[in-house]
Formats: structure tokens, sequence, C-alpha cells
């Protein structure tokens, strides 16, 4: 009712102004037809002419979806491989495009594949039309294209290219994937070093923006540097311990107990129980030496339940992870694991310059240091250099994460190392199977290995005597009953043996000097992040 | 005299309305009342009292202060001149060769032990290996139990074995770093001038091998105790680096022929023992290689003499 009233109220005001209104609205949509139908004339005319005079027609156009419909023999070159001695040859080339400037008659690209780039142009000449240079114009970024184009020298290098010396001057260019014109963010902000963006006005994106479209920010050459250098690690890891007489093992993510105490496990549902994400292969991995397997390690996702959201830590990493049994002393395992670090260090220092060099553009940093064999220092002495410089702590307290940098930094400026071992940790800081040392009960045989001031390694020789370990266990106040399993394969005869694992993310993230962990995992999951 | 007046921004006389509900305080714009205190002085010529108390009070300090500095003064008189009344004639006829050398307190040469292993830390370039040093590293083992440990840093690609293995063979506690007194870490590394690193919070470091090797000789007790011979030797040390070493060909001949004439007054080059002069001079005639057979008669002898010592024993597969 009211509804209606109101209605009418206005409708009756309306009514005065309606002969004027209508008038204006007439005179206005007559205009516009008129506008519509000239362009509509002058539209169709151009398109007639340029069905007409498209000599180019078929040079350039939007593929079909390649569904394997053919098998073509065209070779594509790597762009990587585009250099002056294919000059003056014709090629095909599948990249994407990274940006396209078109000027007047022609139009400049720059074709990426990875992180290499080359410049490429189309001009309007008797291989290609006006039409094909606006169609080249109007590809999206980030689209993918297969070109086919003469290699020419330049007589200038091109400084914003990866392929300097050469440019393609493009005679066929077919979209084989097309991008969405509006990119969540764009990749030059992406790679812009922190810092400089905020003088100059530009933009940076930040790092949540980055993880969310992940796909995208994985295509920046500071990302694919990043994680090529991973892929580095992961295999010189291999390598090394292969070389050295280690054998690949794998060991179960589901587990029944938690492995180093309750705290930080996640549960998952398991039928009609509950079971635990493994937070360390270590149990399986001493069995395995148990088993005469002599020297094991192993390559796999580690889980921790910890609520803590630092530039460090993550729920779920990879963990490459090494347990060996030794002969008399636990210095023959350091000296493998610190030896197989070196390895990497130097493996990567001799392969990846590139990469490094990519990734300082955008993180500068200090390359990182080492030395061969490695540096190792005892707990006591790392707490009197702290207490020299000021600090104060007890003997038996345990490092805390700015102590341990600070330590990082005496060392480094008297030996000017990023890598060294702590060796003799104090025993009351250690889990109950670390080995207490021989002449002083206070310490143990145990050991952490720090790069750049941050914990990377923690190790122990292991406790590899069942009444031992028994002892220590119920000086914990273990259940026993939890850990029967555990102690009981020590009971028929077990080498004495040491290991340590280390985790995949922080190695890579430390080497590079970066300074954040979920920059060096592909897809990083936090307390805060499960996708994608 | 103001120096300049600005006409005020806003004249103090708006009326503003002030709600009730909270307490009040005076217009500070307000002109009437500013610096009525100084006024209030100047004007009735009195003083606060409690102005006065503060300058009496301040008083008071000054003149406790000017009491402690006359003191300290006093004190300093007499600390930092002890000696003023020793007779310096007596200096160098004072007997002091004949006092038996003993072992080195650490301690006191190195400073208060606290809990860490005292580590003398030495960068050297892998194309110019410190001889000196090595010479004195092995005299060091034979008076301290030492911890000797060779690195290579990851500024130089790769180094030769016999640099790797210059400190002679392990030391079979070496698992143990608590159990020496000392440590000897050499790095092989890319510096342009050797370089030594003590204590990073109180010590600076320490450049150049001659420099090096006279802190390293003090260890050991090589440097002499006459002040007249440790100053010889001590000008012999330059000598030998900057002109043996580092000098051309004339230099050297020059440098040759004055050591020539020294070691023709005595069988070493300062004092009736060995020093450090006489170390570090051999190591760099070698270094340089010259061959003890080319050079003049006296410097031929004690060449000789010096390489025939156990403690030079170990730079021979270096020169080689």
């Amino acid at each position: 009712m009211t509804k209606e009233e109101l209605k009418g109220a206005g409708e009756e005001g309306e009514d005065q102004a309606q002969s004027k209104k209508a008038l204006k609205k007439a005179q206005k949509e007559a205009e516009k037809a008129a506008k519509k139908a000239e362009k509509q004339a002058k539209l169709a005319a151009e398109q007639q002419s340029t069905e007409e005079d498209d000599f180019a027609k078929d040079r350039y156009g939007v593929s079909p979806m390649v569904q394997s419909q053919q098998k073509l023999d065209r070779v594509l070159v790597r762009v990587q491989e585009l250099t002056p001695e294919k000059a003056d040859q014709l090629i095909w080339v599948r990249a994407r495009v990274h940006t396209s400037r078109a000027k007047g008659k022609q139009c400049f690209l720059v074709l990426r594949q990875q992180q290499f780039n080359v410049q490429a142009l189309v001009a309007v000449g008797d291989r290609a039309s006006k039409q094909m240079v606006k169609f080249a114009a109007n590809i999206s970024k980030e689209s993918i294209v297969d070109v086919e184009a003469m290699v020419r020298k330049v007589d200038q290098k091109i400084e914003s290219c990866s392929q300097q010396e050469v440019e393609l001057h493009i005679e066929r260019i077919f979209v084989i994937s097309q991008a969405e014109p509006r990119l969540p963010l764009q990749l030059e902000d992406a790679v812009r070093p922190e810092g400089e963006g905020d003088e100059e006005g530009r933009a940076t994106v930040n790092q949540d923006t980055k993880l969310d479209n992940r796909v995208i920010d994985l295509r920046t050459t500071t990302s694919q540097a990043i994680f090529r250098l991973q892929s580095g690690v992961c295999q010189l890891f291999r390598d090394t311990l292969t070389n050295k007489g280690f054998v690949e093992i794998q060991t179960p993510k589901i587990i029944s107990a938690a492995s180093e105490g309750g705290a930080n496990v996640f549960t998952v549902s398991y039928f009609k129980t509950s079971a635990y994400l493994a937070q360390s292969p270590q149990l399986y991995k001493q069995m395995c030496i148990c088993a005469d397997f002599d020297k094991v390690f192993c390559v796999g996702p580690v889980f921790r339940a910890e609520d803590s959201n630092t530039h460090r830590h993550l729920t779920e990493f990879v963990g490459l992870d090494i347990e060996m049994a030794f002969n008399y002393h636990y210095h023959e395992v350091i000296d493998s694991i610190t030896d197989t670090m070196v390895q990497i260090f130097k493996g990567l220092r001799d392969r990846f310059q590139t990469e490094i060099q990519t990734v300082n553009k955008q993180y500068p940093s200090e390359p990182f240091k080492f030395l061969e064999p490695t540096l190792r220092l005892e707990y006591t002495e790392g707490v009197a250099m702290l207490r020299a410089a000021g600090v104060e702590m007890g003997d038996e307290e345990d490092l805390s994460t700015p102590n341990e940098k600070l330590l990082g930094r005496l060392v480094k400026e008297k030996y000017d190392t990023d890598f060294y071992v702590l060796d003799k940790y104090p025993l009351a800081v250690r889990p109950f199977y670390t080995m207490p040392d021989p002449s002083d009960l206070k310490y143990s045989n145990s050991y952490d290995m720090f790069m750049r001031g941050e914990e990377i390694l923690s190790g122990a020789q292991r406790i590899h005597d069942a009444q031992l370990l028994t002892e220590r266990a119920t000086h914990h106040n273990i259940d026993l009953e939890k850990i029967k399993a555990y102690i009981d394969s020590f009971r028929y005869g077990a080498p004495p043996h040491a290991g340590g694992g280390i985790g995949l993310e922080r190695v890579t993230m430390l080497y590079l000097g970066l300074h954040n962990v979920r920059q060096t995992s592909m897809f990083p999951r936090d307390p805060k992040r499960l996708t994608p | 005299m103001p120096m300049y007046q600005v006409k005020p921004i806003s004249g103090g006389d708006i009326k503003v309305d002030l709600p009730t509900c909270m307490y009040k305080l005076p217009n500070i714009h307000a002109q009437s009342d500013s610096g009525s205190c100084i006024d209030n002085v100047l004007q009735n010529g009195e003083v606060d009292p409690a102005l006065k108390a503060l300058e009496q009070r301040q008083d008071e300090i000054l003149r406790r202060l000017y009491e402690l500095k006359a003191a300290v003064d006093g004190l300093a008189k007499t600390v930092t001149t002890p000696d003023a009344d020793l007779d310096a004639t007596s200096l160098s006829s004072a007997p002091v060769m004949s006092a038996p050398k003993e072992v080195a307190d650490l301690d006191s040469l190195l400073g208060k032990d606290l809990g860490a292993l005292r580590d003398i830390v030495i960068n050297a370039n892998p194309s110019s290996p410190p001889l000196s040093l090595l010479v004195l590293h092995g005299l060091l083992c034979q008076r301290y139990s030492v911890l000797s440990t060779v690195h290579v840093h990851s500024s130089v690609p790769s180094v030769p074995p016999k640099l790797l293995n210059c400190l002679g063979p392990r030391h079979p506690d070496s698992y143990t770093r608590q159990r020496f007194q000392l440590g000897f870490t050499l790095i092989w590394k890319d510096v342009p001038r050797l370089q030594m690193k003590f204590s990073v919070p109180n010590m600076c470091p320490i450049e150049g091998e001659g420099n090096v090797a006279r802190f390293l000789s003090r260890l050991v007790g090589l440097e002499p105790r006459d002040p007249v011979a440790a100053t010889l030797s001590d000008s012999w040390v330059d000598t030998a680096f900057f002109q043996l070493a580092e000098g051309g060909g004339k230099e050297r001949a020059a440098v040759v022929r004055a050591l020539n004439a020294a070691l023709g007054r005595g069988p070493w080059l300062a004092g009736a023992d060995l020093s450090l002069a006489d170390v570090v001079c051999a190591c760099c005639l070698l270094q340089t290689g010259t061959s003890a057979a080319s050079a003049p008669a006296n410097v031929q002898r004690w060449l000789k003499g010096c390489q025939n010592l156990d403690t030079l024993a170990c730079i021979n597969p270096l020169l080689q």
C-alpha cells in the first residue's frame, strides 16, 4: 500500500518534466544512433580493406588449442641458445611475451623463456602487414607464442635482455596460449629490489601477494634462480653422499608415536585410531643403522606443528637427513657431514654462479664464505666468546637465537667463515637419546652447525645401549611404554652411530643470504598458509 | 633587544567557549602572564628561596668535583712516572742477558684465560707462504701444547698438499680443543697482506709477516732481553721484509753485504744467541732463492748453521 502511494506521488512530479526530458532523450538517442552507424560503416570499411589487402593474413593469429592434432617436426630453438652464431638463420621459438611496445609501424616484444629473454621486432614490410603489427601489439603479457623469425646481430648491446647481441625479426607469430589481460602482479614489480621501489615511487609486491599468486611469482628470474639452486643443493647432497658410500633410504611419514617427545606433532585420523605425521626420520634412520646399512641418508618431508610465525619456521619442509655408524669417535661423523656441506658449497659456488648473481640483483648479500676443513669450536669456547663480548649466560644454558646470531658474527669476525660447527653442547639442553660426554657429565657428544649465524643442523652421537637409554629416558621423565620399540631396537647389538639433519629450505635461504624461508619453499606451509 | 619581531598569528584575545566538564588550565597564548617569574625577581629585587637553595647545591657539587680532580691529578703524577729517578746510563750494562729464559706465562702474556682456547688465527696468501711463522710455530710447539690446524678459505680455489701439511701431522688429541694451551690456526686465504687475529673484541688485527713474527717471538722468548740487542734484532726484521723479501736485486745485494759485515762481528745477528733476526733473515734469504753457495763467506757459514737447526727444518719441504 504505502509503496504504491509513494510511487504515485513520484509519478505526479515526474509528469511535468516528462515532456522536456523525453524530448532531450530522443534527441540524444538519435545522435548516438547516427554516430554508431557512422562508426560501423567505418569499421566495416576498414574490415573490408583489411580483408582485402592483408597479404600477411596467414602469418599470424591465434592457434587452435593444441590437442596433439598433428606432430610437427619443427625444431624449436631455446632462447638461451640465441647467440651471434645463429645470425641470419630463420628459426622457430616458443616463448612467453614478457613485454610488448607498439610504436607506429613496428612493435617491439621481449620474449622470455625461464630466466632468458630476447628482443623481437615486428615491423611493417614485405613479410608483415599493418594488421599483423597491430595483432602483435595486442597480445597480452605472459601469453605463450610460437614465433618464426630471422636472427639478426645488433650493433648496440641490448642491455635489458639476457641475449644482448641478437634480436629476432618476426615473420610469423601465433598465440599458443593466451594470458588474461589483467595480471594479479607484474613480474617487473616482483623482482624489484626492496627499497628501490620506495625511492622512485614504483610498486613492489608484498610477500603474501607473491605467495597467493605463486605460479606467476615463480616465473620471475629471481624465483627461477632460487629453485634451480635449490635443486642443485639436493643433487649435490645426493651425489656427495653416494660417493661416500651412503645408501638412500625412504622412511614412513605416518607414524604411531611422536618421535621427539609429544609436542609439536600433527595428529591425523587413521581409520579407527589416530596417527602422527613424522617430525623427523630419526628413529627409522637409527633402525637402519642397527640393521647394518652402515651409512644412510634420506630426503623427504618433515612436519612440525609449531605455531611460530617467524622468518625461518615452516610446518612442512624438506629434511636432508644423515645417519652413520662410526668406528671410535663421533668426530668421524662430524667430518663426514661437514665435508658434505663443504662439497655442496663448493659445487654451488662453481656451478651456480649465474643463479647466485641473479638472486643478488634483487636481494644483495655478501658471498657465502667457508673454510675447508670446517671450523669446529667447542660450546664452552662459544660461551667464552659471548661473555667476552658482554653477554651474561650460564655454562649449561642453551644459546638463544640472538646469542646464536651474535656468536655467528664473532666467529665470522675472527675466522671469516659463514659456516662452522659448535661441538659439545651441555647435556641438559639436548634430547634424552644424546650420548653424554665420557669425561664431563655436564656436556654431551652433540653438535650444532651454523650458517650465517643461524642453526641449520642439530645432531649428536646417539645412545646405542638399551640400558643407558632407559636410564636417560627415566631421567627425562619419559614414559618408557611409549618408546619401548625404540629402545628394543638396540637390544640385539647396535653399532655406535651419530647423525643429523638439515632443512633444505633453510640451507638455500642462508646460502643466498635471503631473509625469509618462504622465498625458498616452493609452496610454503606455515601456521597461516595452506594454499596454494 | 630581540632580533626581530613577528606579529602574533592569532590574537590572544579570542574568546573561546570552553566546556565546563573538564578542569581548566591558564591560557598559554595570553601575554599577560609570560615571563612573570623573572620579571618579578627583577622588579622586586627578591629571589625565590627555592632558586637560592638550588644555586647553593650546585656550588657545593662543583666544589667537590674540583677537590676530586686535584686528588686524581696527584695520583696520576706518582703513577705515570714510576722510575723517573732511574738512571738511564745503567741500562745497557745491566746483566739482563744472563737471566735464564723461563717458560713464559701465557696468562701474563695474552691476558686471562676465559675458558676458551686462546686461538691465534693467521690468514696467509698461498702465493707467499710465511716461512718465518712456520719456524716460530715449531718453537711454540716445543714450549706449549699447541693445537695446530690448517684451513683453506673459500676465496682460494685450491692449495698444494705441502701447504696443507705445513704445520706437521695432526695432534692425536685434537678432538678436544680444551686440552691445549694455545691454538694456531693457519687459513690459506686470498689476502693482500698476511694478517693475524687473536682477540677480536680487544685487539685489532696485526698486519704483515714481520709484525706477526714479533708477536709470536715474544711468546717463545726469541726476542733478546737486552734492549740494545732487541732493537738491533727489530731493525733486522724490518730490513728482511722490506728490502730482502720485497726489494729489488740491488737492494737485496746491499742487504747481503750488510749481513756479511754484521756476521763478521759475531755468530748471530743480534747478541750471542739465535734471535728472531736470524730466523727472519734466513727465511727471507731462502725464500728469495739465495743458495748458501753463492753468498759471501760469513753469510754462507751462518746460513748453513741456520739450516742445520732443528727449528728451521720444517720449512725445507716448502722450499723445493
